[in-house]
């Protein structure tokens, strides 16, 4: 399998506070990684410094093979990154939005065009997408939002706990749309708190706690190797 | 470049919207209103004003007086009431301001070498500039009459000779010297002309670097409050293009709103001011002097007034990742305003040649003192100092940048926060 992102001993500190504390794990391509861990636990920051965002204090990050120390540049065009609370300005019109945000991959306007469309599918907003993003209510934007990260068709999309904020009917039809966008290529590296979520979602999860990786596994393997019957329980053990 | 115009394109549409050209036009429109009111008022107050005037002397001299009036800009109306109250009365009753009361034995008294009082009564018929200007006619009654007096005892005494000639027997021809330049003219007009060519630019120049400032500190407030600049950061353009077209826009936008403010202003200062007439001996003064912008004058102060506006814009990115929202940016923008009203000030009402080493120095560190310099300088042939400025100012632009830049490439911009109490740097989110 090809190996999309490969992390290396990360470490990342706010002050004296170390927030990684070398973490480890790879994720190959077309494959859904989730962390998953509590609140403080440093999925977050692991998220944001695999992004660009952060620069982080030691370790390595390789995304495609190119070194996010080195070519932050070169790692932006292959990514895409749904933070926890993001916003879209909210004078533009949705397909304003995604128009601008298009521009930004696209090599020609033919292409824009190609992700505004695909991006229509996505956020799955039909007339509303010409109105204002001040109109749209949470979850619209949320959907809006994940088709701007999904619309390039990124090797490697990074969304930190996307479904946050969302009712249940809109948290599952942004589970489906993430979970048909791997049958297309696009890796996934995502953090939660709802291990429900992640155990329907990815294929290999990492337990994250206090900056540190406690163990890496399918949802199956990491269920029997913890003996419990859920994720929550498994993290439950692993932490104790 | 496409990725570096569709920044521009949607930061400059972001800030032109629909409430800030609503707002131009209002200012423009209340300005135009306010000039044309002024306008109006300024026009009555320079009209001939009505007076009243109550002649109990009936002498020669009381007639020479009252000529001299009608011939002084005012317009005489004559009473013969039979007591002073009704002849207040009257003169109430009518549009005159003031009333003028001769009184009898006047032009015997006067002749005789005793002074005696002339009465005025001033009307006050309300506040506007043209009624509280003519409160200025009471002295101007009695200047024309001394005036009347004095010439017509002169001529009496001294027949054949000008009365002005004795008065004030002692002329002088003024000379200005600017450079090596030397011109027959007044120094106060000279000096009143350089100093209301160097007053505009100051005004222009305060009121783009607020307003872009401003711009530029909430565009960059708006995209941590709406939480919309995380994203941006992550999306594959370099990150001092996104500085740069933040700086640009605002720039843009900020000349626009400074262009219309002018417009508005020049309209309303010409109805409160009225147009002055310029005299043909002053205009021939500074043509000798050499005190006109030629084509390079206007260049140099033009790329003065450019590198201090960018000056401006790269404190207010830095300023404005310290924002936390929009609410805290409005109060980031004080010390943009203190660096500039402190060199407006100082230029305005001194000299920066005549202050103590440190105020120069004061004055010379902030950037955006020189081009405030620069008209003055131009117009005076003073090259160097301006030139000085401007490599100091692009010295200074390029240090601002190059720290906005290293700060939109580090964690910095997303951890760093002032908080109106106290200054702290904060950790993101884990």
């Amino acid at each position: 399998m090809d190996t999309v992102l490969k992390v290396e001993g990360l470490k990342k500190n706010y002050g004296n506070l170390q927030a990684l504390k070398g973490i480890s794990f790879e994720i190959q391509k077309g494959e859904i990684f989730a962390l998953i861990g509590p609140n403080g636990a440093g999925k977050s920051t692991a998220l944001r410094v695999i992004a660009t965002l952060l620069s982080p204090a030691g370790g390595n990050v390789e995304i495609l093979g190119y070194n996010l120390r080195k070519e932050p540049e070169k790692i932006r065009e292959r990514i895409s990154y749904l933070p926890e609370e993001a916003g879209a300005y909210r004078n533009q019109r949705g397909i304003e939005y995604l128009r601008f945000m298009a521009n930004f991959y696209a090599s020609d306007s033919a292409k824009v065009e190609e992700f505004l469309k695909r991006a229509a599918e996505i956020a799955d907003l039909g007339e509303r997408l010409y109105d204002r993003i001040g109109t749209y209510s949470k979850g619209m934007v949320r959907k809006l939002l994940l088709a701007r990260a999904l619309m390039t068709k990124p090797p490697l999309a990074i969304l930190d706990e996307p479904t946050s904020g969302l009712d249940v009917i809109n948290s599952l039809e942004v589970r489906e749309i993430v979970k048909n966008y791997v049958k297309e290529g696009t890796s996934v590296l995502l953090s939660s708190h709802n291990m429900l979520e992640i155990e329907f979602l990815s294929d290999r999860v990492a337990l994250i706690d206090k900056g540190l990786i406690l163990d890496t596994g399918t949802p199956r393997e990491l269920k029997e190797k913890y003996s419990a019957d859920n994720l929550e329980e498994v993290f439950r053990r692993a932490v104790s | 470049m496409r990725k570096f115009l569709n920044l521009i394109k949607k930061e400059t549409k972001e800030l032109l919207n629909i409430q800030l050209i609503a707002s131009l036009l209002f200012t423009l429109i209340l300005f135009y209103f306010m000039g044309t009111l002024m306008q109006g008022e300024m026009e009555k107050a320079a009209a001939p004003q009505e007076i009243a005037v109550w002649d109990l002397d009936s002498s020669e001299l009381s007639q020479g007086i009252i000529a001299s009036l009608s011939s002084a800009n005012f317009k005489v109306t004559m009473l013969d009431e039979k007591d002073k109250e009704s002849a207040i009365e009257r003169a109430r009753g009518s549009s005159a301001t003031l009333l003028v009361l001769i009184p009898k034995g006047f032009g015997r008294s006067v002749s005789e070498f005793n002074s005696m009082d002339i009465e005025t009564y001033y009307f006050i018929r309300g506040f506007s500039i043209s009624a509280t200007s003519a409160s200025g006619a009471v002295k101007s009654v009695i200047s024309a009459v001394n005036s009347y007096i004095s010439d017509s005892f002169l001529a009496q005494k001294v027949p054949g000779v000008d009365p002005e000639e004795l008065k004030n027997p002692v002329k002088n021809r003024d000379f200005v010297i600017i450079k090596n330049k030397v011109a027959e003219g007044s120094p106060a007009e000279v000096s009143n002309f350089i100093l209301s060519q160097s007053t505009f630019v100051p005004i222009i120049l305060m009121m783009i670097i607020i307003y872009s400032s401003q711009m530029v500190i909430s565009a960059v407030a708006m995209e941590k409050e709406n939480k919309t600049l995380e994203t941006l950061l992550t999306v594959p353009i370099r990150r001092n293009y996104i500085v740069i077209a933040k700086m640009l826009s605002s720039g843009l936008v900020g000349l626009l709103t400074a262009g219309i403010y002018m417009v508005g202003l020049r309209s309303y200062m010409g109805g409160a001011m009225g147009r002055i007439p310029s005299s043909n001996q002053l205009d021939s003064v500074v043509q000798k002097l050499g005190l006109v912008f030629t084509p390079q004058g206007y260049l140099i102060l033009g790329i003065s007034l450019f590198l201090a506006i960018l000056c401006g814009l790269a404190i207010a990115v830095i300023l404005g990742v310290l924002a936390k929202d929009l609410k805290s940016a409005q109060s980031l923008l004080m010390p943009i305003i203190f660096l500039v009203l402190i060199p407006y000030f100082i230029t305005l009402f001194s000299d920066v040649n005549s202050l103590s080493l440190p105020l120069k120095v004061l004055v010379w560190i902030i950037p955006f003192s020189h081009p405030f310099l620069a008209t003055q300088n131009i117009l005076l042939a003073n090259y160097p100092p301006v030139f000085y400025g401007i490599l100091y100012m692009l010295v200074v632009f390029s240090i601002l940048v190059f720290i906005a830049a290293r700060i939109f490439s580090s964690d910095r911009v997303l951890t760093m926060k002032l908080q109106l109490s106290r200054r702290s740097l904060r950790g993101a989110r884990l």
